[in-house]
């Protein structure tokens, strides 16, 4: 069985840290978890450096900084509603063009049927503005930096009520 | 080996479950109990792992205690009382889940 030294231990500690892996005790947990693996695997005179690489490459799709991300991601989901792009963006587009058809639709019932023009002129004027903000905001490739991501969630929230999460 | 999709919602379920069984249990020792319990049908990335035991003892649903062996720490899982009745909620509705798939899937042997 490979003992591992102090200078592997240091040598593992500051390529986790450098690969992204910035909250403390999970970088602990993760050197625990690969020095059995090397422990385990590695033959004694082995080489050290070359199965630490090729043990580390399987915790990760491309980068091990996704496991950082990954842990952060669930902490500040905790006990916040967790929305996806598209859902978010569809329940803004509801609350901001609900109470236009909510006037609409009231006008009908209290007309007998027939909607006025004016009815129609006033929730189309009035709801276009902040709905072709909202398509802005959703249709802005990620190339150009939007407020929202292409891949981020949304999270919901009493503090702060709002987060945008990249993942 | 399952698909990730398939795996995640469980993951959870899985670690609680396997905590509820065996007391304390460190990460390796996880990953290692859920390969050889499944015949390596199942195995847990410590990319999903990790993350899933930081936010289970956020939520406070484990508890950890550490041993030092030279410079490295070892964290040990085990569940606190409310993790033991979550485990339990958990185990009790993938099972009902289990159940409805069976049953909506038509798995159920059928007899000739």
């Amino acid at each position: 069985m490979y003992q591992i030294s102090d200078q592997e231990v240091d040598y593992i500690l500051d390529d986790l840290l450098a690969r992204g892996i910035e909250t403390e005790s999970l970088r602990y947990a993760l050197l625990d978890h690969v020095c059995v693996m090397i422990e385990e695997g590695l033959c004694e005179g082995g080489d050290f450096v070359l199965f630490y690489h090729s043990a580390l490459r399987a915790f990760y799709k491309e980068e091990l900084r996704e496991i950082e991300r990954e842990t952060t991601f669930l902490m500040q989901a905790r006990g916040r509603l967790v929305l996806s792009r598209g859902l978010f963006f569809l329940l803004l587009f509801v609350l901001v063009g609900g109470p236009f058809v909510g006037y609409v639709i009231a006008s009908m019932l209290r007309s007998g049927g027939i909607v006025s023009f004016q009815v129609w002129a006033a929730a189309v004027v009035y709801s276009a503005f902040p709905l072709l903000v909202l398509c802005v905001l959703y249709l802005t490739p990620d190339r150009l930096d939007p407020l929202i991501p292409q891949r981020s969630k949304v999270l919901l929230g009493v503090h702060p009520f709002i987060k945008i999460v990249s993942k | 080996m399952y698909s990730t999709e398939l795996l995640k919602g469980t993951l959870k379920t899985i670690i609680l479950k396997l905590l509820a069984d065996n007391k304390k249990m460190y990460g390796y020792e996880i990953t290692q109990k859920v390969k050889e319990m499944t015949m390596d049908r199942i195995q847990i990335t410590e990319g999903a792992l990790y993350p899933t035991l930081h936010a289970l003892e956020a939520d406070g649903l484990v508890t950890t205690e550490t041993e030092f062996i030279g410079k490295r720490v070892r964290k040990y899982y085990s569940l606190s009382p409310s993790g033991k009745t979550k485990a339990k909620e958990k185990v009790k509705e993938l099972a009902s889940f289990i159940e409805t798939m069976v049953s909506l899937l038509d798995l159920k042997p059928r007899v000739a």
